[in-house]
């Protein structure tokens, strides 16, 4: 699985996750599929990907506390 | 963040909206701290390396059942019509992943050898996301060589200083760790100024000139309204100090000039190095004309047993800068704890400006004055300790 990381990483703009201005960085498509990530929880630091939601209607928010 | 989560609550009680927040900060038990006090129940992530390579938050992304995106910085007016009551068509293509697993760590190892132009920056990502505190140096040691082969990977950079400043709050930690993030952070918005999550990375322990906003004085509030509500605040391993609850200033005032406290240098120099003291300036070189931090951290030496002697005088930092280099505060002192020894670090930060025509680098001349005992209930002693600071300007 992780030997597929990096042609995935490349072919971001292909399956819908169009670089932007600053070259490859987050830039999410209307009408195109998130790309999956698993980050830590906050708190038991348990992995959660975006994909476990798969199904429902989901707001991601992007945020800092300050 | 709080308007979110009042527009969308009966919606998410319902089930019919997930929200999941990630959160792009340096430490999560002070974003643990947030959700408390803002009563926020729904999932959040913490990416702390910015593996999405976000520019800037907030970004609110509104995603379908089948994962495919429906709306950008969606209108929470008409987010119900619009996103949540609309049935949409599967028209989004394949799907991949932007991060690693906990379990990708093998094999991603693999693959730095026989790619490593990014591969070491991808092991250095899986082992800083999932390895915890014990496999930061680990981390460290991938980002570097990531740095070795790309002089200008960004993201490497990045990542690398924000391992430094983990280690650096860890047992762990080694000396000058905290100027080597400075320093990571540095070179990576030195490729992309554009880069806002890693310039706030920057500012939240940089000068108040160049501050957008207070970072973390919200963290007493928080505190305080929590205790109030009859429960316990999430616990803090590095309570925000000095510059990270500064507020903005548009120009530095030069305060009146104190005595110093040892103007001929008669108080015993600290020779056996009972009190360890770090330097870390922010940022890593100044403009002419522009302001840096300098934050000093004291602890006592693990090695030496030396303790903080908190019945006799406070720790003071005296700062002398050179002619024309206007500084914030030329004394400062740390608060004691009540009990009469004890052992942590204590952290003190002052702002210093650059002349107009500033060139080259500056010495600054700081000294901590303090009160330390050699071991626990053993000889205390008040000591000095000389710390001279560097400051590079750049062109």
């Amino acid at each position: 699985m992780a030997k597929t990381i990096l042609p995935l990483f490349l072919a971001l703009s292909a399956w819908g996750f169009a670089m932007n201005a600053e070259a490859g960085s987050y830039a999410p498509e209307i009408g195109k599929r998130h790309p999956d990530f698993t980050l830590p929880a906050l708190g038991d630091r348990k992995p959660v990907s975006l994909s476990d939601f798969r199904g429902k209607k989901v707001l991601l928010l992007h945020f800092a506390s300050w | 963040m709080p308007v979110w989560h009042a527009a969308t609550r009966e919606w998410v009680k319902s089930g019919r909206l997930v929200l999941l927040a990630v959160v792009q900060e340096q430490h999560a038990d002070r974003a643990r701290l947030f959700a408390q006090w803002q009563g926020l129940g729904w999932p959040i992530l913490h990416d702390p390396i910015n593996i999405l390579r976000l520019l800037a938050v907030p970004i609110p992304v509104a995603i379908d059942e089948r994962g495919i995106v429906r709306s950008l910085r969606p209108d929470l007016k008409t987010l119900e019509d619009d996103f949540l009551n609309k049935t949409f068509p599967d028209d989004g293509g394949g799907a991949a992943s932007l991060t690693p697993k906990p379990s990708d760590i093998a094999a991603l190892r693999e693959q730095a050898q026989s790619n490593p132009a990014t591969g070491w920056r991808e092991l250095g990502d899986a082992l800083a996301l999932w390895g915890g505190p014990e496999r930061l140096d680990e981390a460290i040691a991938c980002y570097q060589r990531a740095v070795q082969l790309a002089t200008n990977d960004g993201d490497a950079l990045f990542r690398l200083g924000v391992c430094h400043r983990l280690r650096h709050e860890t047992a762990g930690r080694r000396p000058g760790d905290f100027q080597a993030a400075v320093d990571g952070w540095s070179r990576a918005l030195a490729t992309n100024p554009n880069q806002y999550i890693w310039r706030r990375r920057i500012q939240q322990y940089g000068p108040r000139l160049d501050k957008p906003y207070a970072f973390y004085d919200w963290v007493a509030e928080a505190a305080k309204t929590i205790a109030a509500r009859g429960d316990t605040p999430i616990a803090l391993a590095e309570p925000p100090y000095g510059s990270e609850i500064a507020h903005p200033l548009k120009e530095l005032a030069q305060p009146e000039a104190p005595t110093p406290p040892d103007p001929e240098g008669k108080v015993h120099r600290d020779e056996k190095r009972l009190i360890e003291a770090e330097v870390a300036v922010v940022p890593a070189s100044v403009a002419p004309g522009q302001a840096v931090r300098v934050h000093v951290t004291l602890r006592p030496s693990r090695d030496a047993k030396a303790h903080w002697n908190n019945q006799g005088e406070p720790l003071r930092l005296w700062v002398d800068a050179p002619a024309g280099w206007p500084v914030s505060e030329r004394l400062l002192s740390a608060p004691q704890p009540r009990e009469a020894e004890t052992s942590e670090a204590r952290r003190l930060d002052f702002e210093v400006q650059a002349p107009p025509d500033a060139a080259g680098s500056a010495r600054l001349r700081v000294y901590a004055l303090y009160s330390v005992c050699e071991t626990q209930g053993g000889q205390c002693l008040f000591l000095r300790r000389d710390i001279p600071v560097e400051i590079a300007v750049r062109k």
